[in-house]
């Protein structure tokens, strides 16, 4: 109602006004009475006293109009922070406290909250993100054909039982394009993928992908400058151009305009800059950054043979359409599925039987397009959590603050409910007095944030296998989310001091004698300060735990036998086809890079094999193998090595004897490890059998020696059969092994490679602990993170239990005198006090025990090798727990001990 | 001999204001003395609820307040109704008739 309205915004806004009218208006009632009694014969004395006691209380009168106008909610609102303010300013040291405690909680909140949003809610930055939808197809087996991925959504081992993914090929997105009356626009995408890029100074490595004439269009991202792809430039026979990313254009081209028209070399090819994309375009797949994009149609001349436009086999590129408004996402399903089902399991070749039931979806775009969260999203949630038990225990530790707090101020508030206050107005007043404090501690922990989100940001890319693109920035998200929590945190701190508070016993306090009438509230106040030192235990010692069981991990992973010596190792890749050399030149480049490395000083030995041990990748074939008499083919790791290969990585000969320069790759010689011998050839000798691919034109492969079981693609991985074959051609990863820190030979060894050719560019140089420590990323952010939130933990729950035993202590100084003059040792009633905090502590091991066998459940993934229930990591927490809760009651204990029974017996 | 007073029913101020109202501008005193006039003494509105009910229908928009000059020529507040109150004040009266007709016959009848 107008009315209405009006008359709030004027007791609001007009309030002085509003103030002196309601005085008059009232002023002149009495006037008017004061006459009347008069009238009738009255003095005027007698006639204003008459008045005044018909009027009764004045105030109480004006508080109901307020209240009638509507005022009352904002305007005493207004009063009570003002009035917060001043009682918090006059205890800064509660205050500093209580905000710094309430900071550290809701800054860990904040921090982690801002990598869940940049990870996996952000919204694509595009025209109209929810309009677009990415093609994912699943069916119960993987087709017979050529199938590669980029990761950019849900990752699905290859199992027997399911398959699900998002590659398809160039044949099906031709016809996908022509379902406009579905899709408005679609667009089709592979990479990125390391693109050697000259011609602008030294040659580096740009992040480039390939992607339909439509990518743009599709998506709806304009130029900054030039102009972005076109259809046009998808054709066969188009002129080579690239499209470069906003940051990636200031970062290695300056932001010059001059760019476009120029010239650069990728992969050996020339392509001309056309344009810039415009800045808010910052990702497509969440984590994957991309520097320049260009046709799909220029990827045969990027070296890229996968990328195949002609072949339907040939399944490598994500296609992302535009949903047609008024179309649903399951209208659209329907018409693409029956093309999809059509194209792949009828017509000329046929990928899948009838029973493999293979069918299309269509996901959101927000959803399908994964990119890292395939990695992340476990942990993070983990750290959600955690991070939600830490703001838990500042809410309890806070709690515990204030409910000491509003002890202290019992007398306080039985005058005010003397004085005629309400007691949910006092309700009011000290739940402003925590929003307050909360609000005060939201706003230095989002001050805090900024600094855990860019150690976290950097902990991240130091880690990750490509550059990785992170929107760390604050937006109304991220503000929303520490805004709640803060309302939610000042409520739930607040909640029970504020109603203790206002329960005051009335007469008691004022007549002064409160010690001893309200004994009764105070044994429930401490007990539930108790139940709170209890609760802060608890939280901690899950959290502990869950530190305690990773760190474990971490343990056990570094120490398991990697069957390699993964010590002094560096390691770098090349990939000579990139900068243009041909496969036969390849073979004597490798040989010429070996002898000059071995020439460095510090160097052992020098090799090199198409893939790094422990290092994320591996490749496998699955083979038949001589004398196994069932005809099913098995699978067998497979690495190409140089020479010198098992020396250099001290792996151990068993049996037989390694290559020699003799064995070439056209010889069919191979060594195999200790479990191909276990697993596939038990009880034979293995020298001079052989094993090899089912086709006739496989070549079969001669045993001529075994080696020891080394870890090949993570620390997880289980020994598995392996075969090693003489290198052939393409790209490596080098092995150096050497005498000093290997981090300290990383600059030699690059001029060698440069020296041998400027135009090569050095991938990926990193030691062995470097490449290990990557694997283990998720275990090791996880530990640290639970570490540093447990020892936060601890550290409130320590501050909570000394504070309550402090209070404790003040409030037993007559008791403990009396005791003390009756002739109680020392040691008596020391114990007395740390006894309480004991039980405290145990109570609290007990449950926070009960709780963690239930949480740290979610950790099992991330565990090697240690139990989620294991005994030794529980019972170690709990006596840490034990020892530093000595630690925080011994300082009230020692106080205790030195009261001194006189002064403590006239104290009250 | 003051007359016996009668303590006013939940919800009877509101339709006491406003029918007073509905016989010209008024400030609050003059209402609490006309109901008690009218009344024969019998009702008397206590100060205390009188001017809360004023702001609260003020603000419901049944009245409105504007100052003026009272009869002794003072600075007063004076309440008149508004059209929203008029409606009101029939539909209230409507509603009380219609319930102490209802109440009467049943006290009478048993």
């Amino acid at each position: 109602m107008l009315s209405d309205l009006y008359i709030r915004l004027r007791s609001l806004f007009r309030r002085a006004k509003v103030e002196v009218e309601l005085d008059d208006e009232l002023r002149f009632h009495q006037e008017q009475q004061a006459d009347k009694y008069m009238r009738a014969g009255m003095s005027r004395d007698a006639a204003l006293r008459q008045v005044h006691l018909d009027f009764g209380g004045l105030a109480k009168i004006k508080e109901d109009c307020r209240d009638a106008r509507g005022i009352s909610i904002l305007e005493s609102f207004g009063h009570d922070l003002r009035f917060g303010i001043r009682t918090l300013a006059k205890a800064p040291a509660f205050t500093t406290i209580v905000i710094v405690t309430l900071a550290l909680g809701i800054g860990a909140n904040t921090a982690i909250f801002t990598l869940v949003n940049a990870i996996m809610l952000r919204a694509l930055p595009v025209r109209d993100p929810q309009q677009l939808v990415v093609l994912q197809w699943s069916a119960r087996h993987w087709p017979q054909n050529g199938i590669s991925s980029f990761g950019d959504c849900a990752s699905n081992q290859r199992n027997a039982t399911s398959a699900t993914s998002c590659s398809l090929p160039y044949t099906l997105f031709e016809e996908i394009q022509k379902q406009t009356n579905v899709l408005s626009d679609a667009m089709a995408f592979a990479g990125p993928s390391q693109m050697n890029l000259s011609g602008d100074g030294a040659a580096t490595i740009a992040q480039g992908e390939v992607v339909s004439g439509s990518y743009f269009q599709a998506l709806g991202v304009s130029p900054a400058l030039g102009r972005t792809l076109l259809p046009d430039d998808e054709r066969s026979g188009a002129p080579a151009v690239a499209v470069l990313d906003y940051a990636y254009w200031q970062r290695a081209f300056g932001g010059s305009p001059a760019v476009i028209g120029q010239t650069i070399r990728l992969n050996d090819t020339s392509f001309t800059i056309v344009g810039v994309t415009e800045p808010e375009f910052t990702r497509l797949t969440p984590g994957k950054s991309v520097d320049l994009w260009v046709s799909l149609s220029q990827a045969p001349h990027l070296g890229k043979q996968w990328a195949g436009r002609s072949n339907p086999d040939n399944w490598w590129l994500v296609v992302v359409g535009r949903l047609q408004p008024g179309v649903s996402r399951a209208q659209a399903r329907a018409a693409l599925d029956l093309l999809f089902v059509n194209a792949t399991s009828h017509g000329t070749k046929q990928h899948w039987d009838k029973t493999d039931n293979p069918h299309l979806d269509l996901l959101p775009a927000q959803d399908g397009l994964r990119g890292i969260r395939n990695q992340y999203d476990k942990p993070l949630m983990l750290l959600m959590t955690a991070v939600g038990l830490i703001l838990l225990i500042s809410c309890a530790n806070v709690a515990g603050l204030m409910l000491a707090r509003a002890t202290a101020r019992e007398r306080e508030m039985a005058v005010r409910l003397a004085m005629g206050a309400a007691r949910r107005r006092i309700i009011r007043q000290l739940l402003t007095e925590s929003l307050l404090l909360s609000f005060l501690g939201a706003a230095t922990g989002a001050l805090l944030a900024p600094l855990g989100v860019s150690g976290l940001a950097a902990f991240f890319s130091k880690n990750a296998w490509l550059p990785l693109q992170l929107d760390l920035h604050v937006d109304a998200r991220v503000l929303l989310f520490t805004l709640a929590v803060a309302l939610v945190t000042g409520i739930g701190f607040g909640i029970a001091p504020a109603f203790r508070g206002s329960q005051t016993s009335l007469t008691s306090h004022l007549k002064g004698n409160a010690t001893t009438t309200v004994r009764h509230s105070r044994v429930q106040m401490l007990s539930l300060g108790s139940a709170l030192v209890v609760l802060q235990v608890a939280l901690s010692m899950v959290v502990l735990t869950g530190a305690g069981l990773l760190l474990r991990t971490l343990v056990n992973l570094r120490r398991i036998d990697a069957g390699f010596d993964t010590r002094n190792l560096l390691i770098f890749d090349l990939n000579p086809q990139l900068a243009g050399h041909k496969d036969e030149q390849i073979p004597g480049l490798y040989a010429d890079m070996q002898r000059q490395i071995s020439t460095l000083p510090g160097v052992n030995s020098v090799s090199y094999a198409s893939e790094a041990l422990m290092d994320g990748g591996y490749s496998s074939r699955d083979m038949k193998i001589e004398g196994r008499s069932d005809k099913s083919k098995v699978e067998v790791l497979t690495l190409q090595v140089g020479p010198n290969y098992f020396p250099t990585m001290k792996i151990p000969l068993l049996s037989g004897r390694l290559f020699n320069s003799a064995d070439t790759a056209n010889t069919n010689r191979a060594l195999v490890n200790r479990s191909f011998v276990a697993k596939y050839l038990a009880g034979r000798n293995p020298l001079g059998m052989h094993f090899g691919g089912d086709d006739p034109q496989d070549p079969q492969w001669e045993i001529v020696g075994v080696v020891g079981d080394a870890k090949f693609a993570t620390p997880r991985s289980e020994d598995a059969p392996t075969a090693f074959m003489p290198f052939t051609s393409g790209g490596v990863s080098f092995e150096v092994r050497t005498a000093p820190p290997p981090a300290t030979l990383m600059r030699a060894v690059r001029n060698v490679v440069n020296s041998v050719d400027a135009n090569l560019p050095v991938l990926r140089m990193r030691t062995q602990s470097d490449s290990i420590d990557r694997l283990l990323f998720n275990e090791r952010l996880v530990a640290r993170l639970l570490g540093l939130f447990a020892a936060l933990g601890l550290m409130l729950a320590c501050i909570g239990l000394y504070g309550l035993l402090s209070y404790e202590v003040s409030r037993r100084t007559r008791e403990i005198g009396i005791r003390t003059a009756l002739g109680a040792q020392r040691g008596t009633i020391w114990s007395l006090v740390v006894r309480h905090g004991i039980l405290l502590v145990s109570l609290g091991a007990i449950a926070g025990g009960g709780a963690a066998l239930a949480l740290t459940r979610l950790l099992t993934s991330l565990l090697y090798s240690v139990r989620p229930t294991d005994p030794f990591t529980y019972a170690l927490t709990a006596g840490i727990l034990l020892i530093l809760g000595i630690f925080a009651c011994s300082l009230p204990a020692l106080r205790a001990t030195r009261v001194d029974p006189t002064t403590a017996l006239r104290c009250e | 001999m003051m007359p016996e007073r009668i303590d006013l029913p939940q919800g009877t101020l509101d339709i006491l204001i406003l029918r007073t109202l509905s016989l010209g501008p008024q400030h609050g005193w003059a209402i609490s003395e006309r109901v008690q006039q009218i009344s024969d003494d019998v009702l008397r509105i206590q100060q205390g609820s009188l001017y809360p009910a004023l702001h609260r229908l003020e603000r419901q928009g049944w009245i409105k307040a504007k100052w003026g000059a009272s009869e002794n020529n003072r600075r007063a507040k004076f309440y008149e109704l508004t059209r929203t109150g008029q409606k009101q004040l029939a539909t209230e009266q409507d509603a009380w008739e219609k319930l102490t007709a209802a109440v009467g016959q049943v006290l009478r009848a048993v």
